[in-house]
């Protein structure tokens, strides 16, 4: 069997998490368990990356959390975006889609 | 890294437990979701939790990452090294101490020394406005090839140099004066400053209460009498109450209090701060009528010192120029009124619109140029103290050898360990500071109340400049100490210490220990070079011969307080208290006097047959009565003393010194000549007053180049009315101790308010010596102190050597050695060091002979004898340090040195 996931592009983490919250609160398995679904399971966030770099969005201001109770009665910690992580978004975004656009051009180019 | 994300990790770096749990609990709850997940798809609940853990892994680390967020991991990194410093310094007190102890007296000392020279010279008044535009006027003269340079004017040349108002923006004028102020029981003698109303104008000084006094105030002739207090006296002598409106008798003048001023205001007083602040146009009315009347028309009483404002954009310079062009015009009007007045192509008058400290300006006296010397000295010293420091890195960094090679070995960065060497040295050389700060304010209060006027406040703990300065001499010192071990520690080679023993590789390396001990054996040298040089300085200018013997004398100022009395009253009130100081028990000889010592006067003299007096010198004039040279014990050589028959009305006759004689009268018998004494507001002399007697030389105008051109006159003879101030001489020596009983004798006889201030005229003699006996007990303290470094310093470093070569000599004892050979071999190696640093000790005082030469006094810079006496004492003081690891050396045994391998 041939293992179909990809790595994450580098610096897309935070993009992919900004994304994600921007939808609504979610604790942090939620959130890895969203990025795998709307992926189709292609891209999965290890643990190891996402839970620091929760840290350092929270650090950085753009995101925010509070210890709620999960639907099930656990206990659970939930990140919710701020506005100044929706300004980071959009700058993210927009940085990422320049970025694959000149990606695509340098593959399909043919040099005529 | 924005202000958002500074404040992001600070706030996280104070909750970083809180988040620590936080992450914990969240990665519990992240295994416990994907548990359940799993579950879902078929699992059993223990294997979907086991699952869940493995995906998850390890906890710890996701904590290590996180925490490059809480916080700053610069910042804990530099926390890491400092904490790894303190350990290493616990597991060594001997030697923290030792660094500690030395750095703080290296450090200590140049704080102690900077707070005083910033205090005298360069720090600004407090309170004052834009110092950088304010100046002090100084008047400058070259008299025949001397340059002296004057701050007190008399109050007509400050109007005149008003006039150069075209790169001034505004004067002041000040003058400084102890008056008795209050009445009764209430009244003491405190500093009361006459200032001009512009003088406020220098400082942004708002008056606590009531308001400072305005220009139409300080009118001539006679000012307001109105008096601003100082704020210590408010609260001291009024308990804070509203005093405006008051009455305060100050000298002979009764004032009404209109303000008073803040806190610590001090205008530009130095030393004694002043408690009254009166228009300046009233002191006049403080000095008898006499003075009122003339001190707007005469030139003859120097009292006035005046501060300038640069206009913007107006340098020194120019309001230099602008000055002198107004002072040799004041000089051409005092010209017009006393035709002596000298022209000016013989004194090259020029003003200098200089710093406001005195200390700092071209008048600085030879104490300002003792103390820079002596900063320099305190500079040395913590030179010395960091040579020895690096010294003792040295061997500790060369103990650890092994211990730094394996954690090379084991992959730690140089870079890391440097930093980590540097951590050590910074929180050594903090400590020290620490340290430096106790010694410099109480070991230092020494040198303050040698150095700095009485009264000044001093609290280091508030003295950002000095503490800067303390921070500073410490970041330097860790950076001196360092260096030389951190490079030595990080180019370890490792193989070759990996695979030597303990012993070797140790002893090769010093010879920059060597060369570290050599100098600061060399600087103590120089020092101790320069404390004999002051010391014997001090020595001669104690032994001057000084024509007469104050050291059972005591000098009484007398102060009548404007109490109202014709002529005859004041001549019989004066008579009066001159018999009561002659009756009292104790009481050798008393004398009435005109100047006091080292604060001599001239009058108009001239010479039938001598075309111009002034140009021969200054002839200082006293008025004496009959006693004077019983008092003074100045022996009358030829012809007699001035006697009780030369009074009112009898021929005038003189007295004069050996000097005056032979300089006026060359080849020629000085008695029975006639010179002529005249004096403003006297009626013309008769124009001869008959030399009756010749007098030894005394030194009255100063010790060191006095031309002791002395006469005197009798008092009865020219001002019976005036003369307020008497020489004493007790017939026991302890003077001092009967200052207090003089003074509540002769003040039980004055009138109305009057009293006396008595102290010991060997007080104001000592003064005269003080910048040598300064220089003297300074370099003695210094000089001390880095003898001592340096022979702690060499006695560590001999013994350190002796510790490492036991092996070595146990060899040389199991081959034949006799114990005296190794006592010789270790002596050795301290004599060559202690000779090497004796040479470039004494090689260092010559070069820099031709700058000291001037501060010393009847003394070579070059004294072959002070250099033998030094060096000698250099080499014996380590040849002792080297005693004791030498009999340890004796002591060598060879069985131990041969079974150790």
């Amino acid at each position: 069997m041939t293992d179909t996931r990809s790595p994450l592009l580098a610096g897309t983490l935070d993009l992919l998490i900004l994304k994600t919250l921007s939808l609504g609160t979610m604790h942090g398995y939620g959130i890895a368990q969203h990025i795998r679904r709307l992926s189709k399971e292609a891209l999965r966030v290890e643990e190891g990356s996402l839970y620091p770099a929760l840290q350092r969005a929270q650090v950085k201001g753009w995101i925010a959390s509070e210890s709620k109770r999960s639907p099930t009665g656990r206990p659970a910690r939930y990140y919710k975006i701020t506005p100044a992580g929706r300004r980071q978004l959009a700058v993210e975004e927009k940085t990422f889609h320049r970025s694959v656009a000149a990606t695509t051009l340098v593959l399909e180019g043919d040099a005529s | 890294m924005n202000v958002r994300e500074i404040i992001g990790r600070v706030l996280a770096w104070r909750r970083r437990e809180e988040l620590e749990h936080d992450l914990a609990a969240d990665l519990e709850a992240h295994v416990e979701f994907l548990a359940r997940d799993l579950e879902h798809d078929g699992m059993s609940r223990d294997d979907a939790l086991a699952a869940a853990r493995r995906q998850v892994g390890n906890v710890t680390s996701y904590r290590e990452h996180s925490r490059d967020y809480w916080g700053f991991p610069v910042l804990e990194a530099v926390r890491q090294d400092v904490g790894y410093a303190l350990r290493g310094l616990r597991r060594s007190p001997g030697f923290t101490a030792t660094v500690i102890l030395t750095l703080g007296l290296g450090i200590g000392a140049n704080a102690a020394m900077f707070a005083v020279i910033d205090r005298l010279m360069f720090r600004p008044h407090t309170y004052m406005r834009d110092p950088g535009t304010a100046h002090r006027v100084y008047l400058q003269t070259t008299y025949q090839g001397r340059t002296s340079a004057n701050i007190v004017f008399p109050y007509l040349r400050y109007l005149d140099l008003t006039r150069a108002s075209g790169t001034v923006a505004q004067f002041a004028a000040i003058s400084e004066w102890r008056f008795a102020v209050g009445t009764g029981e209430a009244s003491r003698v405190r500093k009361v400053a006459g200032v001009s109303a512009s003088l406020f104008d220098f400082f942004d000084a708002p008056p606590v209460r009531g308001r400072y006094f305005v220009a139409a105030e300080d009118s001539t002739p006679v000012g307001a009498m109105v008096a601003v207090i100082s704020h210590a006296m408010w609260v001291g002598e009024f308990n804070s109450a509203d005093v405006t409106g008051r009455s305060l008798k100050v000298g002979m003048v009764d004032y009404t209090i209109i303000g008073v001023a803040p806190p610590e205001f001090v205008s530009t007083v130095v030393g004694m701060p002043p408690d009254v602040f009166v228009p300046i146009t009233t002191i006049p009315a403080n000095h008898g009528l006499w003075s009122q009347q003339s001190y707007l028309v005469n030139y003859n009483w120097d009292w006035t010192e005046v501060l300038v404002r640069r206009k913007p954009g107006v340098s020194a310079a120019a309001v230099s120029a602008e000055l002198t062009g107004a002072y040799i015009r004041s000089r051409a009007a005092a010209r017009a009124l006393n035709p002596r007045v000298l022209p000016d192509s013989l004194v090259h008058p020029r003003a200098i619109a200089g710093p406001i400290k005195q200390a700092a300006g071209p008048e600085a006296g030879s104490e300002s140029r003792v103390l820079l010397w002596v900063t320099g000295v305190a500079v040395i010293v913590l030179l010395i103290a960091c040579a020895n420091v690096a010294n003792l890195m040295f061997v500790r960094v060369i103990r650890r050898r092994r211990e730094i090679t394996v954690r090379l070995a084991l992959g730690v960065s140089r870079h890391r360990l440097v930093a980590q060497f540097v951590t050590e040295a910074l929180v050594l050389a903090l400590l020290g500071c620490v340290a430096g700060v106790f010694v410099a304010q109480w070991g230092g209060a020494a040198i303050r109340q040698l150095l700095l006027p009485q009264g000044s406040a001093f609290n280091l703990a508030t003295d950002w400049r000095t503490l800067g300065v303390a921070l500073a001499c410490t970041v330097a010192a860790a950076v001196l100490t360092v260096v030389g071990p951190a490079l030595v520690a990080t180019r370890t080679d490792l193989a070759a210490t990996l695979k030597a023993g303990a012993r070797e590789g140790t002893y090769q390396r010093s010879r920059m220990r060597t060369g570290l001990l050599v100098l600061q054996g060399a600087l103590s040298v120089a020092l101790l070079v320069g404390a004999g040089l002051f010391i014997r300085s001090f020595h001669n200018a104690r032994s001057v011969p000084l024509g007469y013997d104050a050291r059972p004398v005591l000098e009484v100022v007398v102060d009548f307080r404007g109490f109202k009395m014709d002529s005859a009253r004041a001549t019989d009130e004066r008579r009066k208290l001159l018999a009561v100081a002659q009756s009292l028990p104790g009481v050798a000889y008393a004398t009435r006097i005109n100047s006091r010592l080292f604060g001599t006067n001239t009058t108009d003299l001239r010479v039938p047959g001598v075309d111009s007096v002034e140009r021969l010198g200054r002839f200082n004039f006293q008025m004496v009565s009959p006693d004077y040279f019983r008092v003074m014990q100045t022996p009358i050589l030829r012809g007699r003393a001035i006697t009780a028959d030369d009074r009112g009305g009898t021929p005038l006759v003189a007295v004069v010194s050996d000097a005056m004689g032979r300089a006026l009268w060359p080849g020629k018998d000085p008695l029975g000549q006639c010179i002529n004494v005249r004096f403003t507001g006297r009626a013309n002399s008769p124009a001869c007053t008959t030399v009756v007697g010749i007098a030894e030389n005394t030194a009255q105008q100063n010790l060191v180049d006095d031309p002791r051109f002395m006469y005197y006159l009798s008092v009865e003879q020219f001002f019976p009315a005036e003369l307020s101030t008497l020489f004493v001489r007790m017939s026991t020596p302890d003077a001092a101790a009967q200052v207090e009983g003089l003074r509540r004798a002769l003040t039980r006889v004055m009138p109305g308010d009057g009293f006396v201030v008595v102290r010991p005229l060997q007080v104001v003699v000592d003064d005269q010596s003080r910048s040598w006996r300064l220089g003297a007990s300074l370099f003695i303290a210094f000089g001390g102190l880095a003898l001592l470094v340096a022979v702690v310093g060499l006695y560590g470093v001999v013994s350190y050597n002796v510790a490492q070569q036991m092996h070595d000599l146990g060899v040389r004892i199991a081959l034949g050695a006799r114990s005296s050979d190794l006592l010789g071999l270790v002596m050795w190696q301290a004599l060559r060091v202690a000779v090497s640093g004796v040479a470039i000790g004494l090689a260092l005082p010559l070069v820099a002979a031709r700058w000291v030469q001037p501060l010393l006094f009847k003394q070579s810079a070059t004294d072959p004898a002070t250099y033998a006496v030094v060096g000698a004492a250099m080499i014996l003081a380590a040849l002792a340090a080297s005693a004791i690891p030498a009999r340890r050396a004796m002591r060598a045994d060879p069985n131990v040195a041969l079974r150790s391998d």
